[in-house]
């Protein structure tokens, strides 16, 4: 399953993820590609989704405030009309007293018998009436119509009595009175023809008035109930308190003649507070009506299109992630191939220029070296032939030992100053119609004794009959003599070399040159074409042979390629084109008018 | 057989006609391009060993001159150096072209291939 996964990831992962090879980077034009992607994310994600984000949050505001604002004008409304209703109950009641004063005499109301006819009409006219009573400026209870036993009363220390002999009109809070039960009076004060005053009395039923307010409740987040000017609660609250208590946590309430509505918030979350001080054209009264919703209750809709934006953006959002990486990724990964066919090239001419600079310190070398190197090898060769051919003296063989190591020497040097100038001349070519068959036999049969003699089996395949192609004979011949003296020397006893060519397009030849010998570590494998690079015993290899080999190949617009595995064996492969380009014949006419 | 060997180089030159001398060849031995037109005006040789880079007159123009003189005259060309052009004018213009350091045997060898 791991395992899995990872190939997975191995196979998605860009080509620039993995650790750029060594030798090629300082030939790179940027030396982190893996910084470039994340930059590259980083400023796409930012530049797409800065202004989604921005967009969507200011949009986000405007939605909540025009929700604000409609939500607090939907309270004002419902305030206003609860606000209407509540008014015109105090002023009716009141109304009603008034027209009672005026239309009937205070002989006829002292009367308990008219009175109580009184009373029933008016309930049957207006209703929401308990009862009735007349009362003296004394204070005194003159007459009483209802279903309490509260005749007699002096109220002249009563504040409603107070207050309506000073105001002609009064209008209470709720409240529970001598009679103990929660009620409101209202009382209206009228003059007699001999100018004294009486005050007639009404007991409201408070269950009217609560099921007005109530009648405006909508849905379970509001609640509308009505409080007095210091706060206690008049009629019940879902919320907010029981009758007869101060409300809890009130907000400071201007007086204003208009409906108001205001946000407040308290421990349970922001609410919308709408208010009125309820004020009849005949008289103030004490009562504030209130209504409070909980705003989020009442967000219920805007909350789901809320949510709904928000997933549409998170799914915007990973769209454009999604996207921004894979374009990013592709992008970086065209860069980075690029930069790196870029650093390819510029490595190998580098390598070609450092392959040149060799060669003419090589030929340089080997010029100045031979001449006292030949001068070494007739001396020696003449002391020899002292003692073989003119014996002018005695066979001393300790001598002779010693002269022909001298001799060996020179040979030695010999063939690594032949091989330095031909690393040198490795820049002129002369092109001519080869036939692979025959130049690769030809090669063999320097080896046909030692692979006889080693018991190492050679085969030579073309699976495709016979090619022939345009190059130079005499490279071609170096070419594939340094890699199959390269495969001898790998190779032991009982060990096998394929050489296959086959055709490659219409345009090339693929010559594979495959021993199972000793093989390569993996890590020597970059530096193999390096110039003075050898992997023999020191002394062995001049570490040319395959420098040369790979100029020469490239000379002759081919390639080179090498595949090996300690104690399993080594591939090179070669690429030659079948058909020489105009170049490479312009040159060798150069070569030949020279 | 009657050679003549032309290396501005002494000692080699002395060393390696001491050699051809006790393979039994008959070697003249001069060290500049003039000596050796005025001993092939005398002499009558059968192969002129020749160096290609030599002070005064150099091996390719020298060739010429003794070719002049003694038509039948063969040459081979030594150097020190091989560069591509010096193997292609060596090639067309003289019988062998060999590179220092020499194998003794193999100039014999040539020699003898080259007179017959």
């Amino acid at each position: 399953m791991t395992g899995n996964f990872r190939s997975i990831l191995k196979l998605l992962r860009p080509d620039f993820y993995h650790q750029m090879d060594g030798h090629l980077n300082p030939y790179f034009t940027f030396a982190n590609y893996n910084k470039i992607w994340t930059v590259g994310i980083l400023v796409l994600a930012l530049t797409a989704l800065v202004p989604l984000i921005t967009v969507t949050g200011i949009h986000y505001q405007l939605i909540q405030k025009s929700v604000d604002s409609e939500l607090l004008l939907r309270t004002e409304r419902l305030t206003s009309n609860a606000r209407r209703a509540v008014t015109f109950f105090l002023e009716e009641r009141l109304n009603a007293l008034r027209f009672t004063v005026n239309e009937i005499e205070y002989t006829q109301l002292t009367n308990p018998a008219h009175l109580s006819d009184v009373l029933r009409n008016i309930k049957l006219g207006f209703g929401g009436l308990s009862d009735l009573s007349v009362i003296s400026p004394t204070g005194a209870q003159v007459a009483y119509a209802g279903p309490y036993n509260i005749e007699g009363k002096n109220y002249s220390d009563q504040h409603w009595f107070i207050e309506c002999r000073k105001n002609n009109y009064y209008v209470s809070e709720i409240f529970r009175g001598y009679r103990n039960v929660p009620h409101i009076i209202i009382a209206v004060k009228s003059f007699r023809a001999d100018n004294t005053f009486f005050i007639l009395r009404a007991t409201l039923e408070t269950e009217r008035l609560i099921q007005t307010v109530i009648s405006y409740e909508t849905g379970k987040h509001a609640d509308i109930f009505l409080v007095n000017r210091a706060g206690i609660i008049q009629t019940p609250s879902k919320h907010h308190g029981s009758i007869f208590e101060k409300m809890a946590l009130l907000p400071a309430l201007k007086y204003s003649p208009r409906t108001q509505t205001i946000m407040a918030s308290d421990g349970q979350g922001q609410k919308i507070v709408g208010y009125a001080f309820i004020s009849t054209p005949i008289a103030d009264t004490p009562f504030i009506l209130m209504v409070i919703k909980q705003k989020e209750g009442m967000m219920g809709v805007w909350e789901d299109l809320f949510s709904s934006i928000s997933w549409f953006v998170a799914l915007c959002v990973m769209a454009i992630l999604i996207v921004v990486t894979i374009t990013c990724t592709f992008m970086v990964n065209k860069m980075f191939l690029a930069d790196k066919a870029k650093a390819e090239t510029l490595a190998l001419v580098e390598q070609n220029n450092q392959l040149a600079s060799v060669g003419q310190l090589a030929a340089g070398v080997a010029h100045e070296i031979n001449n006292p190197l030949a001068l070494i090898n007739e001396t020696a060769g003449y002391i020899k032939d002292l003692f073989t051919i003119a014996e002018t003296y005695h066979q001393d063989d300790e001598l002779m030992e010693n002269i022909d190591s001298i001799l060996e020497a020179v040979e030695r040097c010999g063939r690594i100053t032949g091989q330095l100038l031909g690393f040198a001349r490795k820049f002129d070519i002369k092109i001519e119609n080869i036939n692979l068959k025959e130049i690769i036999s030809d090669i063999l049969l320097f080896h046909n004794k030692e692979a006889e003699y080693r018991n190492i089996k050679v085969n030579v395949d073309m699976p495709e009959g016979n090619i022939e192609i345009e190059s130079d004979r005499g490279k071609l011949q170096q070419i594939l003599l340094n890699l199959v003296n390269n495969a001898f020397q790998a190779m032991n006893e009982g060990c096998r070399l394929d050489i296959i060519a086959k055709r490659k397009g219409l345009d090339s030849v693929v010559i594979t040159i495959c021993d199972n010998g000793c093989g390569m570590p993996e890590d020597t494998l970059p530096k193999i074409f390096e110039p003075f690079f050898s992997t023999k015993e020191r002394g062995v290899g001049t570490g040319l042979g395959l420098a040369i080999t790979s100029g020469l190949i490239k000379k002759l617009h081919g390639d080179i390629s090498v595949k090996s595995k300690q104690d399993e064996g080594t591939t090179f492969t070669i690429t030659l084109p079948i058909h020489t380009k105009e170049e490479l014949r312009d040159n060798e006419n150069s070569l030949g008018g020279r | 057989m009657k050679i003549l060997l032309v290396d501005d180089e002494k000692k080699f030159a002395i060393m390696l006609s001491k050699r051809l001398a006790l393979r039994g060849i008959d070697v003249d031995v001069v060290f500049t391009g003039e000596d050796a037109v005025k001993n092939t005006q005398i002499n009558r040789y059968d192969v002129a060993v020749l160096d290609v880079k030599m002070p005064g007159i150099g091996g390719i123009k020298l060739k010429r001159k003794l070719i002049d003189l003694n038509p039948e005259m063969k040459i081979i060309f030594l150097t020190g150096h091989g560069s591509e052009s010096d193997f292609k004018i060596g090639s067309a213009e003289a019988a062998c072209y060999l590179s220092k350091p020499l194998h003794i045997d193999m100039l014999i060898k040539i020699l003898h291939k080259v007179v017959e």
